[in-house]
């Protein structure tokens, strides 16, 4: 009987399960009637008592209909599960076998893996990831604020409190706006004390986040109050935990801040508004706190009463409902009624008919604005680069995977032979690409946790330094970039496996069946040629940005020179003292031996300029010009010290003194502009207003940049510091033999000798302050080059396993050749031009790309072409060498074959 | 016939199980056996015992495979697995302390 079993298969379908039952149940009944009839009962007897024993059968057939599906599913699920298993033991084991292999595409596929998650780490912070703890990101946006300046629409965030009271009393599209403000602030005391970052914040600013403090509380209304807000501070997390040791008794400790001793009243959960700042910041205080420590006593009635502050940004939050638009319209409005009065007030303030004053409801992600800061487009660009990395690893695993399924042809033919299921093949060959990449992926995470510090150091500065840089968001987007990766890297060798032509490969030998399987891995070896010319012409086009920048002159030296700013930090000295200092100073800096000369000098570039209203006869300064006007004030030696050339006439002597005829320099740019076409030196110049005594232009200075790189022709003019006004304050700039950086110390103690009581001097060497202008080029050089050198280094790796490879498979037919009388010159120039012909193929391509392409990778570079003919030839030429060099080896192999050895095998 | 005794939950598993035991058995031949095991004390609705059958199925507690009857018809055939037989022993088990318990309440004299 059990013999005959095999003859009805079970159910699988639904069909299958419906037709089962009724068998089932009709044999039952079947069986039962006839029974019954057996007993004596009529057959309609029989068939009632069979039906009323039954009960009701059409709920039964349900039921048993339900059962048998719900077992079908989760038997195939079961069924599903084990192949999976099967096949990833499968290939472990194909794997282990030959641990070369794997760990060349593990580490290939890591590397581009690695490249892509350390990226989306920074990306993703920078352009997708809302701020921590934020209640509603969607609804809340930074404030920008827009003037017309020559011209062109320019959006700043900075504005003045004054802007911000009067903006918050006449929108109503906001649930709640604050007002905010980072700047270095001396903490501590003693020697111990430094400027470091402080976040001045409105109170409202904690209601924008879902995050009560660690410990203690934060600042109320009544402590953020006009015109000066209590001393209260809250610890950022990470210096509560670095200077404090995370010790929960500093609450109601005190902490001196500039010449305030403010008390600790809270603790920040960590990462509380590090998006609004640019570095790590210490410690939260009222904003309106931070203008008295700031602004001191004197700026403290004007910082709320004029426009004379520009400082503080702005975040809101919209109220639900209002769309974005209205909002913005909102705040326009508000805009123009405050710009309105601001032009009342003062009258030197642009027409708002000229500035045309417009508010903007941006984005919270601070590079999704209008300003996004250059090192984000380059970071977008390198997120683009990594992704082109990884295509070209998943085109070389492609490649070596494409190789193996060669070689694996009879074995895969012998297993299709025997009756192995064609898409079960592929599904497993498909598990095993996968596999590589999860691995692959988990390298790539190791990279990216090793290289990623080092990054985030340099896009992400104010990031906190606890947050770990692997967190969930990367994980997952490595996750599923692994799983594509695995899947593009195995797609073509699986479904050229899958199509085998069985009884072909059973009977050939083994090295047949390689010739016709070369177009897949061609395209793919021109794909990556062609990709790694894109990402070096990248390369060479930041480098040469980079080299331009470098190159760039100023106006002014920047690697000799030193910056030195005097904090009296609460010594108070008579207002004639406070001179006298800046002339010992001045005097103590010319002694030091590493000093080559010093001057002082009214602001420093990249960190201050002040703008300085000028009155020329026959001028319309405010209505003619629309372009910023800068003021400089310096000693004698000004000009030497800084470098800044005398393009005409003189610089400052010593006549130019208090009490002697008045002078000013000014730049190229600005003499132009105010006297075209005639010779300004001799004409008279007048600050602020026409009853001004004349000032004669002595001299003519080239034109220096004063806070970007892009906009060199800045109108400047330099007073001599002992005829302004303000000469009692100021800095000093110290030129040093070599590179200022080295000097930095010697020269503070130095000058820090001769300061009284607790104030002191702060030395900066000027290249640090130009150093974020110079950053996205830095860094976009130096991430292409490693990029454009990673994936010329994967395509080199490529083309060689493949001109290799083919070597070795036509050894038989090389031989032959040989025996018939080739040179060993003929054979290895057939090899090299079959590999040249490739590398050809993919810089022709690339390099149409590339030149495209080029348009959109302009606005990121400075001074060069995106075309740049030195950089196209440069790149070609590594390409071609790269490729003859990938080549060179085999074909010296194929020369070598002995026909003889070649012949006798297989 | 006696007023009909109602299955309580779970002994008709245990009844079909138990007809199991000696060997796989089609449907109809389960029910045979517990009517003429019972004497027909219990009556056993067949619509609730081919359910049942298809839910011990589902839980792995039996397999089913089709095969020929003793008068030659298709017939599908059921048998326990190792795992229904492990169910057999738990449920005989509990079913006896229950029996148990319960007729040593009744039979208490004081």
């Amino acid at each position: 009987m059990k013999s005959f079993r095999k003859l009805f298969r079970l159910e699988r379908t639904a069909a299958d399960v419906n037709r089962s039952i009724d068998d089932e149940l009709a044999f039952h009944f079947e069986q039962t009637i006839q029974d019954l009839i057996a007993t004596g009962m009529t057959p309609e007897a029989a068939r009632a008592e069979a039906d009323r024993r039954f009960g009701d059968r059409r709920t039964a057939e349900q039921r048993m209909a339900y059962l048998d599906r719900q077992r079908i599913g989760s038997d195939r699920r079961a069924a599903w599960w084990a192949a999976i298993a099967q096949d990833a033991k499968y290939a472990v084991r194909g794997l282990r076998m030959r641990p070369a292999f794997a760990a060349t595409i593990i580490i290939t596929l890591g590397l581009g893996i690695g490249a892509n998650a350390a990226m989306f780490g920074i990306v993703d912070r920078l352009l997708f990831r809302p701020p921590a703890y934020l209640k509603n990101p969607g609804r809340t946006h930074r404030v920008f604020f827009a003037r017309t300046f020559d011209g062109k629409e320019r959006f700043s965030e900075n504005t003045t409190y004054k802007r911000v009271l009067e903006i918050d009393s006449l929108t109503t599209s906001f649930a709640r706006t604050a007002a905010y403000f980072v700047s270095e602030v001396a903490i501590g005391s003693g020697v111990e004390s430094r400027e470091r970052p402080v976040f001045g914040a409105g109170a409202r600013f904690f209601e924008f986040f879902d995050a009560p403090p660690v410990l203690g509380r934060y600042f109320g209304r009544s402590e953020d109050s006009l015109p000066i807000g209590a001393p209260v501070a809250v610890l950022s997390y990470a210096f509560w935990q670095g200077e404090y040791g995370g010790r929960r008794d500093v609450i109601n400790e005190t902490i001196k801040v500039g010449t305030e001793t403010f008390t600790i009243i809270g603790v920040a959960p960590p990462g509380l508004g590090v998006e609004f700042a640019t570095k790590p910041v210490l410690l939260i205080i009222p904003i309106t706190r931070m203008a008295s420590v700031l602004f001191g006593p004197d700026g403290v009635p004007l910082y709320y009463n004029s426009h004379s502050y520009g400082w503080v940004s702005l975040i809101a939050e919209r109220e639900e409902g209002v769309s974005v638009e209205t909002a913005s319209s909102d705040l326009t409005n508000a805009f123009r009624r405050s710009y309105a009065a601001q032009v009342a007030e003062s009258p030197g303030t642009t027409l708002a008919s000229i500035a045309k004053p417009r508010a903007l409801a941006a984005p919270i992600h601070k590079d999704r604005g209008p300003n996004p800061r250059a090192d984000s487009q380059v970071a977008k660009w390198l997120e683009g680069v990594a992704l082109v990395v990884l295509l070209i690893a998943c085109a070389n695993v492609a490649n070596l995977l494409l190789a193996r399924a060669v070689q694996r042809r009879r074995e895969i033919a012998v297993r299709l032979a025997l009756g192995v299921n064609r898409g079960r093949l592929i599904a497993q060959l498909l598990t095993e690409s996968i596999l590589l990449a999860g691995l692959g992926g988990l390298t790539g995470l190791a990279i990216a946790q090793w290289g990623g510090a080092a990054l985030r150091a340099a896009f992400l500065p104010e990031a906190d330094w606890s947050a770990n840089i692997i967190d969930p968001r990367t994980i997952v987007f490595t996750l599923v970039i692994s799983m594509i990766a695995g899947i593009i890297s195995g797609l073509a060798p699986a479904l050229y496996s899958g199509r085998g032509d069985v009884s072909g490969a059973l009977k050939s030998g083994a090295r047949e069946g390689t010739l016709h399987k070369s177009r897949t891995r061609t395209t793919l070896l021109i794909m990556q040629g062609a990709l790694s010319v894109i990402l070096l012409v990248g390369a060479g086009l930041f480098v040469r940005s980079l080299l331009n920048v470098r190159s760039l002159h100023m106006g002014f030296d920047v690697e000799q020179l030193l910056a030195v700013t005097v904090d009296m930090r609460g010594t108070t000295l008579p207002l004639e003292q406070r001179g006298e200092l800046r002339r010992r100073l001045l005097a103590r800096a010319k002694e030091l031996p590493a000093v080559q000369n010093a001057a002082r000098a009214l602001t420093i570039p990249f960190y201050m300029t002040i703008s300085g209203d000028v009155r020329i006869a026959g001028v319309d300064t405010s209505a003619r010009w629309l372009r910023e006007v800068t003021r400089q004030a310096g000693s004698q030696e000004y000009f030497e010290t800084t470098g800044t050339r005398i393009v005409r006439g003189r610089g400052f002597d010593a006549s130019d003194v208090k009490g002697g005829a008045l002078s000013i320099v000014v730049s190229e740019a600005l003499a132009k502009a105010a006297w075209p076409g005639k010779d300004a030196l001799g004409q008279c110049v007048r600050m602020g207003s026409d009853t001004n005594p004349c000032r004669t232009v002595v001299g003519i200075a080239e034109n220096v940049m004063l806070g970007s790189l892009r906009e060199p022709e800045t109108y400047h003019y330099y007073l001599p510091i002992d005829q302004y006004l303000t000469g009692n304050s100021g800095s000093l700039f110290v030129r040093v033999r070599g590179r200022g950086a080295s000097q930095v110390e010697s020269v503070r103690r130095g000058l820090q000798q001769i300061m009284p009581g607790t104030s002191y001097v702060n030395v900066v060497p000027l290249s640090d302050r130009v150093a974020p202008e110079t950053k996205s080029w830095r860094l976009g050089a130096t991430m292409f080059v490693i990029f454009g050198a990673l994936a010329l280094g994967l395509a080199a790796i490529g083309l060689y396993s493949v001109i290799a490879y083919g070597v070795t498979q036509r050894q038989h037919e090389l031989g032959v050749r040989v025996a018939l009388g080739a040179q060993s010159q003929q054979i290895l120039s057939l090899i090299l031009r079959q590999g040249m012909v490739l590398a050809f193929a993919g810089v022709s391509i690339g390099t149409l790309i590339a030149i495209s392409g080029g348009k959109w990778i302009k606005p990121l570079l400075y001074n060069v072409s995106p075309t740049d003919p030195l950089v196209f030839s440069g790149v070609i030429g590594v390409l071609v060498l790269t490729a003859l060099a990938a080549c060179i080896v085999p074909a010296r192999r194929a020369a070598s074959v002995d026909p003889n050895v070649a012949l006798r095998s297989d | 016939m006696r007023d009909d005794l109602d299955l309580f939950q779970g002994t008709l598993d245990l009844l079909i199980l138990k007809s199991l035991i000696w060997g796989e058995r089609h449907g109809y031949a389960v029910a045979r056996w517990i009517a003429d095991t019972t004497k027909e004390d219990l009556q056993v609705e067949e619509g609730a015992l081919y359910t049942a059958l298809h839910r011990l199925h589902k839980r792995k507690w039996v397999t089913a495979d089709w095969g020929v009857s003793d008068n030659n018809r298709k017939a599908k055939f059921y048998s326990l697995t190792p795992l229904g037989r492990k169910q057999l022993r738990t449920q005989v088990d509990t079913w006896e302390r229950y029996a148990r318990a319960v007729s040593r309440v009744i039979q208490a004299t004081a």
